[in-house]
């Protein structure tokens, strides 16, 4: 722990050891009450849940998607930078590749509880079926995942190596010699893990853009539409963690950094606006009452396609427009997050219209499957709301993901040595 | 005493060998009784609120209800199952081979190595999949099945209708087709132009859901004729 003291005028372990372990401990608890949850399910079924046989996939699904763009989004910025040689972004590249990597850890993990066997996961590998978009996104989360573990190591092994810690698993070379050379093997490295973020989250994209059973999926902006999200929802996180990184003195940047990294999301923003209204504009167009795009202005579906507009979009990009006004970090934090709120709904309105839309119009009187619980045994509903049991083993899911993350960020050299 | 019936509970040699097993409704005969669907529940011990064959009202605002407006009624139902697609999105979108083609054109489920992920179903244009959420829970139990020769399905796969496989690999008709009170309901090889759905495809103009998207169904509708005659549900 003796690099702690040189990297911080105050060692944050004897600082916030107390708050920390508060911390680690309400998230071992939340994974557990998750972990218990879990096994409840398991022993029910997902009966326990608001799925049902029109509105297939839920909360689980959705908080997958999510993640998966959270984590492409991080590795899309952090690659990006490195390839581009974006100098401002040396001070937050190893927290990027953090972030990314414990994300994708996690969208991995929330794809377990959404399935109604998990004891026959294997078979995804035993029996995979390689016409399956959702067989190349377990393979690209997979290599993904390494990929982002390797850039990881690659970039913090030789400061592990000078600690003295096993995480530098046998690196023990720490010249600048060896530093630079590291430092080139990350640029080649870029290489490889800009297209596998852009391409993590494509083959997620096309789990729903290629099926032709759901008209609001299926459409080739889908692909687009999923990185753009990726890369507000990536960024608006970086940015978010950077700054609580910074507090315990594990980074160091300006707030110039920040400045920065705002304006960088007001454009992912335009760029997502850009896409939005190309997608509803196309569905609109044609003025076919039953297409569920008309249901996103005056239909259920009004309030969530607006607080992703508004809360989402417009809110935070007139935030970060201003030029005075980002350079205050508070004014970012809060932009990022509404910007995050903002993607998670359009990533639920996404599940729940393009499934709540029965593709056969179902006269009432119709089961289709279990009723749900909305009176009538005989009336089948397509709003789903994710019941409480959804919530609890997902916040379990995101509270490891957490856990992960602050132990990466205690244990981990995440300051750049090396004058890129 | 017996007088056996081919098809029913003799052997149909051109069932065991054809090459696309389909079904032909007559739109004429159908008079939406859901004998179909009960008898499907028993044949393959559907759990209680799954359907594998479901009845659809046409046009009406609630089950049973004519289209239109008085006095301009029309009544009509449109019986709905696996459309055994030639070109099947479900067979597609399953990650692990569960859901799979079968050579005589039957779109059958592995329940044993089925994960659960639900993909079939968002694949499937027709909503004609159907998920375990529970443990299925049998009216009467499972353990006093009255015709069912069908196991249980465990809670957590996605089930279907199969064109009861049991049946038809013996060459024997599916439950449905026997239990239809006014015979509107045809099975054959569609590869077979002598078949008897073959005859009536043929014979009458009929339609299928959705063509548009290029599944092929295998289960076509005899467009319905006569006075007040109404088209399909979609």
């Amino acid at each position: 722990m003796s690099s702690v003291t040189t990297d911080t005028p105050v060692a944050p372990a004897a600082r916030g050891s107390r708050g920390l372990s508060l911390w680690i401990g309400a998230l071992i608890v939340l994974i557990l009450i998750g972990l218990g949850v879990w096994i409840y399910q398991l022993s029910q079924g997902l009966q326990i849940t608001h799925m049902r046989d029109n509105v297939i996939w839920g909360l689980y699904i959705i908080s997958f998607m999510f993640f998966v763009g959270l984590s492409a989004g991080g590795l899309i910025v952090a690659s990006a930078g490195r390839l581009f040689d974006v100098k401002q972004f040396t001070p937050i590249v190893r927290l990027a590749v953090v972030e990314a990597t414990v994300t994708i850890a996690t969208a991995a993990l929330l794809i377990i509880p959404d399935l109604g066997s998990p004891q026959r996961i294997l078979n995804l590998f035993f029996h995979a079926h390689w016409l399956s978009p959702m067989i190349w996104d377990v393979t690209v989360i997979l290599i993904y995942l390494v990929l982002s573990l390797l850039y990881l190591w690659l970039y913090t092994r030789r400061d592990l190596a000078a600690r003295g810690s096993w995480m530098a698993l046998g690196t023990k070379d720490t010249s600048d010699g060896a530093r630079a050379h590291d430092h080139h093997l990350t640029y080649i490295l870029a290489w490889i893990a800009l297209p596998a973020a852009v391409l993590v989250h494509s083959i997620t994209a096309w789990i729903f853009g290629l099926q032709i059973s759901r008209g609001f999926w299926y459409s080739a902006i889908m692909p687009p539409l999923f990185i753009s999200s990726a890369l507000v929802s990536g960024l608006a996180l970086v940015t978010i963690l950077a700054l609580v990184v910074r507090r315990t003195g594990r980074v160091s940047f300006g707030d110039d950094l920040i400045a920065f990294l705002g304006g960088l999301l007001a454009v992912f923003l335009a760029v997502e606006a850009f896409l939005v209204l190309s997608e509803v504009l196309a569905g609109y167009y044609p003025g076919i009452p039953t297409d569920a795009v008309h249901q996103l202005f005056s239909g259920r579906y009004a309030p969530g396609f607006a607080i992703e507009i508004v809360v989402g979009i417009v809110i935070p990009f007139i935030l970060l427009a201003v030029a005075a006004w980002r350079r205050r970090p508070q004014v970012v934090v809060v932009a990022s997050v509404l910007a995050l709120i903002g993607i998670f709904v359009h990533r639920a309105n996404l599940i729940v219209i393009g499934l709540g839309k029965d593709p056969i119009a179902l006269p009432p009187g119709t089961s289709l499957g279990t009723p749900q619980a909305n009176g009538s045994s005989f009336a089948p509903s397509s709003v789903y709301f994710p019941s409480i049991w959804e919530f609890l083993i997902v916040l379990g899911i995101v509270a490891l993901c957490a856990l992960l993350f602050t132990l990466a960020v205690r244990y981990l050299p995440l300051k750049e040595k090396t004058s890129a | 005493m017996s007088t056996s019936y081919i098809g029913i509970d003799v052997p149909d040699p051109a069932i065991q060998k054809a090459t696309r097993l389909g079904m032909v409704v007559d739109q004429n005969k159908c008079i939406g009784c859901w004998t179909c669907a009960v008898a499907c529940k028993q044949q393959q011990n559907v759990g209680i609120g799954l359907y594998w064959l479901r009845v659809l009202t046409v046009g009406g605002d609630a089950m049973d209800t004519p289209a239109g407006t008085f006095p301009a009624l029309t009544m009509s139902y449109q019986t709905t199952n696996c459309f055994h697609c030639d070109n099947p999105p479900c067979v597609k979108a399953c990650p692990t081979q569960a859901t799979y083609k079968m050579p005589n054109g039957i779109v059958d489920v592995n329940y044993d190595r089925c994960i659960g992920c639900r993909y079939c179903m968002v694949a499937c244009p027709y909503d004609n999949r159907v998920f375990n959420w529970r443990t299925p829970v049998q009216e009467p139990p499972a353990d006093v099945a009255v015709v069912g020769e069908t196991p249980a399905r465990p809670k957590g796969v996605v089930e279907k209708c199969t064109f009861c496989v049991q049946r038809t690999t013996d060459g024997l008709l599916p439950r449905c087709v026997i239990a239809c009170p006014t015979g509107a309901r045809t099975f054959g090889d569609l590869d077979d132009p002598d078949s008897v759905v073959s005859v009536q495809l043929r014979e009458r103009p009929s339609y299928v859901v959705f063509p548009e998207r290029g599944t092929e169904p295998s289960l076509h509708y005899l467009i319905r004729t006569g006075p007040n005659a109404e088209g399909g549900a979609f």
